[in-house]
């Protein structure tokens, strides 16, 4: 019999309306309230060992400390999960389910579902924290609400994974992953190509971007005669050992290295890039990173002087979220060595 | 709309096979003789030595270093050569009959006689033939004559590379031809049976769909091979199915594992099987159009993709399929080429694989066109798969990196599974949202 903790607040617990939300957090010994209607949900598969009910208001008087009581009062019911609200569209109450649910899971490694509407405020801000069943805009809901997360629910209790967000009836959590899809690729590809041939709906299997970035062409410089230049580069150039193990493909990680080590030949430079023809830069770094031409136009006067660092990663098969943390690192490294202009190799 | 080619492809299913002194099929069982073999890889001096083992589904077996898969294939004598440019002479394929020994692969494993730096490099393919693992590969579902292969030291790694490819092409047509020969009942086991593609007649009630096929071209170890040649020359043009189903195109494509579309998946692609599946019932397949992928330069790329586009248009196509090989470089041709279809009111799908990153919560595609509203996901490169211990590894004691033994257990990344995130299709994977 998994051990259950319900949390919900003073209009779901059958302690009154808005005029009680200001009650404090109270702790029952069993189900109350609609925690009832889930109890014979649940029956012969999990127990409601306590109920945590607090005013909407009371809540968010103080979240931080309201948030440690729920945490010690579901810690002492030694649950194998805990089950929030559901709190539909409502506003502080969803907060609090999200809030005591991301608790739970991450403090106290004890599975925890909520249900909301996927338009909730505390959708946005828990998605990634706390499981969320999609329930309906009002406690008209209700059942198919508290069906969604015993479903889940239970099977967190027992072990079991999540399924895809739309199989679970779940809010996506924002993350990705493969699974065994028994219908052939080519024949989705089809039935989605006759789909959309024929007018009728279809689904990309993978969305569109959210958001198009341009990213315009920063301003000219003003002064490059006194301008200090860095190499940046995504040409995978490393000293011999790649000591910071840089990934050939797929990188997360950048380094700086400096020039004059280039410049010295020692110690020896290469490639580990997986995917261009690395042989001319093996032989000549210059070919990359063109620290040899940079100092002529720096003994010229024809650029102040070249940062002291070259910029190395990898840019093959990075993922766009390694690739843009990287970049802002990068950037906020070179601002803060006064660099003004950068010349980015690319391969 | 393609007239004038009709071939009969004569499945025989391969229920058992086994090793023996002569190569011979009976009722389902293919018999294969290492001398034959031996014999057939052996010919070309730049391969020093082979060995043949075989890998069938539920064998406690790991096949490392995995290179070209091939199907065994033969054509009625005088009837022309399986893999023209490759066997034999030019001939046009795809019309007439061709016998294919249906759930069994030539596959080669190996290393490279030199090291390999940057772009030139086969890296480490994996096949595992039981356990939770064998989800992801479509030859852990086939029965692998696995030729390991030792190079001629003398021979450099482009060179070796032509070898091996030689090598598997050659078998196969040995293994087929030979099965072939002595098998009175045409020896396949229950449930043979014959595809017929022909794609002569269209109904003008159905919409026209065409396949946009692009064929990775990026450079050695990273190469396809049109009647025998690559492809960094070619302007996109038409090609029938029949042909691509009868050996025309050949895969040199070592670089990505996941993402490898080996000659196997050309010469059983699920899109074309797919098509002609449908074919006169819900959709007329209409034509084949091959792009080179990875294409150079941003113009390059812009002029073949709206060729392919314009191509499209000629063949009266209303819909479109896209496939790829690889990633990165070459998912910008296919995006601009599905781009330019939409403009012209050709309506896409495109199958692609997904890097959101080992976490999941990175956008998914590398590159993408607000047209591609209708992709279809083949899986994860950035995924990690546990790799269990298995009892017999095949083509070396550790992978690629020098170190891991090859036996497991271990945890490899997606990328490194033979056709896991295969963009023709042929996986069991599609990413979620989760």
């Amino acid at each position: 019999m998994i051990r259950l903790v319900h949390y919900l607040n003073q209009f779901f617990g059958g302690v009154g309306g808005e005029d009680k939300a200001g009650a404090p957090l109270q702790t029952h010994d069993g189900p109350v309230g609609s925690g009832r209607a889930l109890a014979a949900l649940v029956e012969g598969e999990a127990e409601i060992v306590r109920t945590l009910v607090c005013g909407d208001n009371a809540f968010h008087a103080d979240p931080a400390e309201n948030l440690e009581a729920a945490l010690s009062a579901i810690a002492e019911a030694r649950p194998g999960l805990l089950l929030a609200g559901p709190a539909f569209n409502a506003g502080r109450y969803g907060l609090a389910c999200a809030a005591v649910g991301a608790g739970a899971q991450e403090r106290l490694g004890v599975p925890a579902v909520t249900a909301l509407h996927p338009g909730a405020p505390a959708v946005d801000v828990y998605r990634s924290r706390v499981v969320m069943v999609a329930a309906s805009g009002s406690a008209a809901g209700m059942r198919p609400a508290l069906e969604g997360m015993v479903r889940v629910g239970l099977r967190l209790a027992r072990g079991g994974g999540l399924l895809p967000a739309e199989e679970d009836g779940r809010i996506p959590m924002g993350y990705r992953a493969a699974r065994v899809d028994p219908v052939p690729a080519a024949a989705r590809a089809l039935d989605m190509l006759a789909a959309k041939l024929s007018g009728a709906p279809y689904a990309s299997e993978i969305p569109l971007p959210p958001r198009v970035e341009p990213v315009p062409p920063a301003p000219a410089v003003p002064d490059l005669s006194a301008a200090e230049v860095a190499i940046v580069t995504e040409g995978g150039l490393v000293p011999e050992g790649n000591p910071d193990r840089i990934e050939s493909s797929g990188a997360t990680r950048w380094a700086r290295y400096p020039v004059s080590m280039i410049e010295a030949g020692r110690p020896r430079f290469r490639s580990i890039h997986a995917g261009y023809d690395s042989r001319w830069v093996d032989a000549d770094p210059n070919r990359l990173v063109p620290v040899d031409a940079l100092r002529s136009l720096e003994a010229e006067g024809f650029i102040g002087r070249l940062h002291e660092y070259v910029y190395v990663t990898t840019g093959t098969g990075a993922a766009v979220s390694d690739a843009e943390r990287m970049g802002a690192e990068m950037a906020e490294a070179l601002l803060a060595d006064g660099v003004q202009a950068v010349i980015a190799t690319s391969t | 709309m393609m007239r004038s080619m009709r071939l009969e492809v004569r499945s025989l299913r391969i229920a058992e096979i086994r090793l023996g002194d002569a190569t011979a099929l009976s009722g389902g069982a293919l018999t294969v003789s290492p001398d034959e073999v031996a014999e057939a890889v052996l010919a070309d001096r730049r391969i020093a030595d082979v060995e043949v083992a075989l890998a069938q589904p539920g064998d406690d077996a790991r096949i490392v270093h995995c290179l070209d898969a091939v199907e065994p294939r033969t054509k009625p004598p005088g009837e022309g050569a399986v893999f023209p440019g490759f066997l034999g002479g030019m001939d046009t394929v795809g019309a007439g009959a061709t016998f294919r020994l249906d759930g069994a692969a030539v596959l080669v494993s190996s290393r490279y006689p030199r090291p390999f730096s940057g772009l030139l490099q086969a890296r480490e393919a994996v096949v595992d033939m039981s356990g939770p693992s064998a989800v992801y590969s479509p030859m852990s579902r086939v029965r692998n004559v696995v030729l390991v292969c030792t190079p001629n030291p003398e021979a450099d790694n482009e060179d070796y590379d032509d070898a091996v490819r030689r090598a598997a092409l050659r078998t196969a047509e040995m293994i087929a031809r030979r099965a072939l020969a002595g098998a009175a009942d045409g020896g396949g086991a229950p449930g043979s049976e014959t595809t017929v593609f022909d794609f002569s007649e269209s109904d003008p009630r159905l919409p026209n769909v065409v396949y946009f096929y692009q064929l990775q071209g990026q450079g050695p170890m990273a190469d396809t091979y049109l009647y025998g040649r690559n492809i960094h020359n070619l302007v996109p043009t038409l090609i029938h199915p029949n042909e691509v189903i009868d050996g025309a195109v050949v895969s040199g494509v070592h670089v990505y594992a996941c993402y490898k579309n080996p000659t196997y998946l050309h010469q059983n692609n699920p899109i074309i099987w797919e098509l002609r599946a449908r074919h006169g019932r819900s959709l007329n397949f209409a034509g084949v159009i091959i792009n080179r992928g990875h294409n150079y330069t941003q113009e390059d790329k812009e002029r073949s993709s709206r060729w392919a586009a314009k191509l499209a248009r000629m063949l009266d196509a209303d819909g479109a399929v896209l496939t790829a090989e690889g990633g990165g470089n070459s998912a910008i041709d296919l995006m601009l080429a599905c781009r330019y279809m939409e403009q012209d009111g050709i309506r896409t799908v495109v199958l692609s694989g997904e890097g959101p990153g080992a976490d999941g919560y990175g956008f998914p595609l590398f590159y993408t066109a607000p047209e591609a509203d209708a992709v279809v996901s083949v899986g994860s490169e950035d995924e990690t798969v546990s790799m269990p211990e298995v009892g017999r590894v095949i083509g070396g004691g550790t992978l690629l990196d020098g170190e891991t033994p090859a036996r497991g257990p271990f945890d490899l990344k997606m990328y490194y599974q033979y056709c896991g995130v295969n963009q023709l299709g042929a996986g069991a994977l599609a990413g979620k949202a989760f």
